[in-house]
């Protein structure tokens, strides 16, 4: 249906003309005895018919009504489509009294259109309908025609009521409506928008298959429909949605597209700077996001040090990262979930992608493993930036390695009907060495099997079994001696997924997860004459479970609410030792306790509320509140996050930490759909934070907590986001203006604190442009306060060198920082087989020197005085890559 | 060693991470002079010396501003007082005083109506077997010949806590860098450690050359002073590494910064070949 304009007016028609043909076909045997010669006004509805029609589709009974009549139809894409059936058993009678009896239970009508008969859909026979008896369920899974891929986030609208719905992780949709005959509008990001009519005199199984929208993004005039849009009537917020065709044109650094880069673009998340792959959510730490691979954690998110993520983007479908109000699904950390699926493997065709970029190559194979039912996916990538090293002309630099591989693996299998299996793996190293002397080595393997099950139409289970380990080894060769240093942190992970559509106003989430993890904090193996005696810390064990139960009502046509309750049990298990400490930290007992036995377990309820106010059909009001509970911490000193900083369950001694978040916000879609602003405030109370002691030992085998210090933290802001989602030029304009601080007893004589994290105003735009059928043109520009630091505030002389003295934490601040990122992409060649294109990418296109730290020394040349250096990572990198597919 | 290992990775990372380096004029706070005491006593006659110095602004000069007119004194746990005479601005020093194994020592400051005190007791020395050189497999000093450092070999006493720390000179040049060790994972044993330090400001006179005289002095010092020195070199070095600056943990009570250690020194020289 290309506008509803024809359909209105045809129904205009039909209403007019209704009253006379029926008072006219009451006379017509009377006429064409008495009146031979009006013979030649019979219109087509009057011409008798003998035709019988059982149950089948309505546009083959149209034809067998064409064949047997010579009567023609015409009708749209809607009458095309219909799964309505029809049955007909006619002997002689005029088509118009068939048709009518045939449509009668069915949302359409009919007129006479010159010599041939329009059949329209009427939505108004619909309403009247809407009151019969029953309620049924249209449940099924979406996926993408061209690949098979499941599609996340479909949302399915009926067009004649305000109902709808939006597909789940796995594609799965369920929605309970009237009986009667229905239209349902189906969209997704990046997919043609299809309506479809479905009628409901029972529950319906309907699979939808929707196609790709990349042939119309080629098009000159880009008109993408209201698609991916912010969902006004969900509840949910804070909430960012990333398909991996919004990232294809974002510059990014050395060209490798990236969802972590990506999204430190949205408000309310930040960069925790160059050289450092972690991220801040609303001013929280980065070890309190929740990242989150085919539902694997995914406990060190970068690769190079950051300058990488650990997310292939070749294998990933698409992300979600909620920076408040989680789900009541998700728990464990306090400042967000980073929520990212991988590929399923196209199910259509088999195919090649790949990349060959100047420090990296990627290549990606997917295909069926039974046509339509089954798939498999892998997809991997290494970089060479040592090739480089060897052309440098500093000695270590010379002989180091720095590379890292990583490898993407899936397969699915569809049992039946009702039952589809995946198996996902991910398995990423970095290596960083220098001339064999020192080398390091860390990355995660993440392992998933999953089982869904359909068990009716509004009620779909997830069962996952999940293996997630992070560990690093350490290497360094001095003299005749030899270091190793092994650490590690490994799940084993268990977790039930229900979703309940309880009828057309409930749909109702609930489930258990269990995970039980080993911390291996550092084992040391020494060889050679340096004394040191090989040991290892003792293991931490600790289970982590969980139950919680969550429910989305629809209140009303405008109002939603969402109410959960997360419970979460921590328990911390023997074997080992556990301290207690006194105020300066010095350990005054111990209590050792057996394998398996319990050390102390920490309950946490953890509700979880958000209530949508639909204002208007292109604005919304939100508000929410939730709670998380932390047990898994990472203990850091070092300014960039290092893959060797700690990972610490809680213990006796440390707490869990807790978040209660507080949010508000106003959503307004514009002109059609094509701008979205939002805006989102949130106030966030933070317990039991931890940070290192003044003067921390980071390299003891003494118990962490002897170095640790505890308290408080608050956070609140304001984020602003304006969108423009279509035309040739896309982009948005994302602003944030927040505070973050802590209160850690014995630090800061006891006062509030900035956080290191704390920014004042950050602000990302991104712009792309697509300039015709071979160029898309992309910019995207930050700035934001630098990172709160503690500069001295004086000097003096300790053993006749020059030491600093410091007053109040983090009270000064880094420079601002600001960069301007341009990118290009030129399509080379695209046939139905192969396409291929070239990515051009400037990363600070003005060169400015961003500081990645600052230090403080005597001047080299004037040793009496001393100075201020800035160090600076990244000016003018250029890069490009190319993409190949077929 | 643990030192060792340490260094080596940052140098790892910082190598990963090599970046340009520029001066830059940063508007930096001022404060109100803070005191700074250092105060040690040693088992060898005229070690007994304390330092008394103000803080200064990070614009002004490096000189040592050294504080006039305090009173000073060193009491050992007998009750007995030894005071401290000025011998240039800001240095006390008294030529006599030792001391002795396993004695408390009391260091008492008192300048313009505030009072500083510290106590510390005498460690037994731990003797200096042998050093030796060892060549550098990672770096090389900065006109590409071989970076050598001190390797120190002591046998750690089983079974007490021991924390030392190693003073190097190359040709009567003292080496800027704290050289610290502890014996958490080496206690008792045969102990060979390598003595690195980061030549920052790239001065020759500071690498081991062929010919030059290179002495080590190792002192068995208190947990308070390892303490003190740890913090001060990681985290008041300004070297940007530590996310959290601050002051060092001081032994010191009464507000001021510095340390007071009372330790002995045995020493050990070499000639470079």
């Amino acid at each position: 249906m290309k506008t509803n304009r024809p359909a209105w007016v045809s129904m205009l028609i039909c209403e007019i003309t209704r009253t006379p043909l029926r008072t006219a076909l009451g006379i017509m045997m009377l006429l064409l005895i008495t009146a031979q010669s009006h013979a030649q006004t019979q219109g087509p509805l009057d011409k008798p018919v003998t035709v019988t029609i059982n149950n089948e589709p309505l546009k083959q009974a149209l034809d067998k009504i064409t064949a047997a009549s010579g009567i023609k139809f015409t009708y749209n894409e809607t009458v095309a489509k219909s799964t309505v059936k029809i049955s007909i058993n006619a002997k002689n009678q005029p088509l118009g009294d068939v048709l009518r009896k045939a449509l009668a239970p069915h949302p359409f009508s009919f007129t006479v259109l010159d010599n041939e008969v329009l059949i329209k859909y009427d939505a108004g026979k619909v309403k009247k309908q809407a009151a019969a008896d029953g309620k049924y369920t249209v449940s099924g899974t979406i996926k993408s025609k061209q690949t098979g891929e499941t599609i996340i986030g479909a949302s399915i609208r009926v067009t004649d009521a305000n109902a709808g719905t939006s597909s789940n992780e796995y594609g799965f949709y369920s929605l309970t409506l009237p009986a009667g005959d229905h239209e349902l509008s189906i969209s997704a990001m990046g997919q043609k928008n299809i309506t479809m009519p479905v009628s409901l005199s029972g529950n319906l199984k309907l699979d939808i298959s929707l196609e790709d929208n990349s042939q119309l993004l080629q098009e000159v005039t880009i008109k993408a429909a209201p698609a991916g849009a912010r969902d006004l009537a969900s509840p949910q917020m804070g909430v960012e949605h990333l398909s991996i065709q919004e990232t294809k044109n974002i510059p990014v650094l050395l060209g490798e597209r990236d969802v972590i880069k990506t999204i430190q673009l949205l408000p309310g998340i930040k960069s925790a700077g160059e050289g450092s792959g972690g991220f801040f959510v609303r001013g929280g730490a980065t070890d309190q996001n929740l990242i989150l691979l085919d539902e694997a954690p995914v406990y060190n998110a970068s690769h190079l040090l950051g300058f990488f993520s650990t997310f292939n983007s070749d294998a990933i479908k698409n992300m979600n990262i909620y920076k408040g109000d989680m789900p009541a699904q998700y728990g464990g950390r306090l400042s967000s979930v980073l929520d990212v699926k991988m590929n399923d493997g196209n199910n259509q065709k088999f195919g090649v992608s790949g990349g060959i970029g100047l420090i990296a190559a990627r290549i990606n194979a997917e295909g069926p493993i039974q046509k339509g039912k089954s798939s498999f996916l892998i997809s991997a990538r290494r970089t060479y930036a040592d090739a480089f090293l060897a052309l440098s002309k500093d000695s270590i630099a010379k002989k180091s390695q720095l590379y890292f591989y990583d490898l993407n693996v899936k397969a699915n299998y569809v049992l039946g009907d009702k039952d589809r299996l995946f198996v996902s793996g991910y398995f990423g190293k970095d290596v960083l060495k220098a001339a064999d002397i020192a080398g390091i080595n860390w990355g995660n393997t993440t392992a998933t099997l999953r089982w869904n099950h359909i068990f009716n139409s509004q009620l779909f289970s997830n069962t996952s079994l999940i293996y997630s380990n992070y560990d690093y080894k350490l290497n360094i060769k001095q003299d005749v001696n030899e270091f190793n240093i092994y650490s590690q942190i490994r799940d084993f992970n268990f977790k039930e997924d229900m979703q309940w559509y309880a009828g057309d106003k409930n749909t109702i989430s609930f489930g258990v997860n269990s995970i039980y993890h080993t911390i291996k904090p550092g084992e040391i193996s020494a060889t050679g004459n340096s004394g040191i005696i090989s040991q290892s810390l003792q293991n931490r064990y600790a289970l982590e479970n969980a139950a919680y139960v969550t429910n989305t009502w629809k209140a009303t046509d405008r109002f939603t609410l969402t109410y959960g309750l997360r419970l979460s049990a921590f328990t911390i298990l023997g074997s080992g030792d556990y301290y207690d400490i006194d105020a300066d930290g010095n350990i005054i007992g111990s209590k050792h306790y057996t394998s398996g036995q319990e050390v102390k377990t920490y309950v946490n309820l953890e509700p979880r509320v958000a209530a949508a106010f639909q204002l208007n059909d292109v604005s919304s009001l939100k508000a929410s509140y939730a709670r998380n509970a932390q047990n898994l911490h990472l203990i850091s000193n070092s300014n960039s996050g290092s893959p060797t900083d700690k990972w610490v369950a809680s213990t006796n001694l440390i707490k869990p930490e807790i978040a209660d978040q507080f949010s508000v916000g106003y959503y307004k879609d514009f002109s059609e759909h094509n701008y979205e602003f939002t805006v989102e405030s949130y106030y966030k109370r933070l317990q039991n934070q931890i940070d290192y002691r003044n003067g921390a030992n980071v390299f003891t085998n003494q118990p962490i907590e002897t170095q640790l210090l505890y308290g408080k933290g608050r956070a609140y802001g304001a984020e602003f986001l304006l969108k423009k989602k279509t035309g040739r030029l896309s982009g948005w304009i994302s602003y944030t203006l927040s505070k973050s601080e802590r209160m850690i007893d014995g630090i800061n004589n006891n006062q509030w604190y900035n956080a290191r994290q704390d920014r004042t105003h950050d602000i990302a735009i991104v712009a792309m442009y697509k300039a015709s059928d071979k160029w898309t043109f992309s910019a995207n520009f930050v700035y934001y306060t630098g990172d709160a630091v503690t500069f001295p505030s004086g000097k003096y002389q300790v053993d006749g060198v020059t030491y600093y003295y410091y007053t109040n934490r983090n009270a000064d601040r880094m420079p601002a920082y600001h960069r301007l990122d341009l990118g290009a992409t030129k399509q080379l060649k695209k046939t139905a087989k192969f396409q291929s294109d070239l990515t051009f990418s400037l990363y600070n296109a003005y060169g400015n020197p961003n500081a990645y730290r600052i230090f403080f020394r005597d001047n080299k040349t004037d040793a009496s005085r001393t100075e201020a250096v800035r160090t600076t990572l990244f000016t003018f990198v250029p890069s490009v890559t190319y993409n190949f597919k077929f | 060693m643990k030192n060792t290992i340490k260094y080596i990775t940052i140098i790892l990372f910082a190598t990963a991470l090599s970046s340009c380096e520029k001066a830059i004029d940063l508007k930096l706070k001022d404060t109100t002079p803070q005191y700074v005491v250092e105060g040690v006593l040693t088992d060898e006659a005229g070690g007994c010396k304390v330092l008394l110095s103000q803080t200064k602004n990070f614009t002004d000069n490096n000189d040592f501003n050294g504080i006039a007119g305090a009173t000073i004194t060193i009491a050992d746990d007998n009750n007995n007082v030894y005071p401290l005479t000025a011998t240039s601005t800001g240095v006390y020093q008294n030529s006599t005083l030792k001391g002795a194994v396993g004695h408390t020592y009391s260091l008492n400051v008192s300048v313009n109506g505030k009072t500083f005190t510290s106590s510390c007791i005498m460690h037994p020395a731990v003797p200096l077997d042998s050093i030796y050189l060892v060549k550098d497999e990672l770096v090389n000093n900065k006109d590409g010949t071989p970076r050598k450092y001190v390797t120190v070999q002591y046998h750690d006493p089983a079974s007490t806590k021991n924390y030392y720390r190693f003073v190097q000179y190359v040709n009567g040049r003292k080496e800027e860098s704290i050289m610290l060790e502890d014996d958490e994972f080496t206690d008792g044993q045969e102990v060979n450690n390598n003595l690195r330090f980061n030549n920052s400001n790239d001065n020759p006179a500071r690498d081991i050359r062929p010919g030059n005289q290179v002495t080590i002095e190792m002192m068995s010092i208190d947990q308070a002073v390892y303490k003190y020195f740890y913090s001060l070199s990681n985290s008041a070095n300004g070297d940007g590494n530590n996310a959290a600056p601050a002051n060092p943990l001081t032994n010191i009570k009464g507000g001021s910064l510095g340390y007071f250690s009372v330790h002995t020194v045995v020493r050990k020289t070499l000639t470079a070949p």
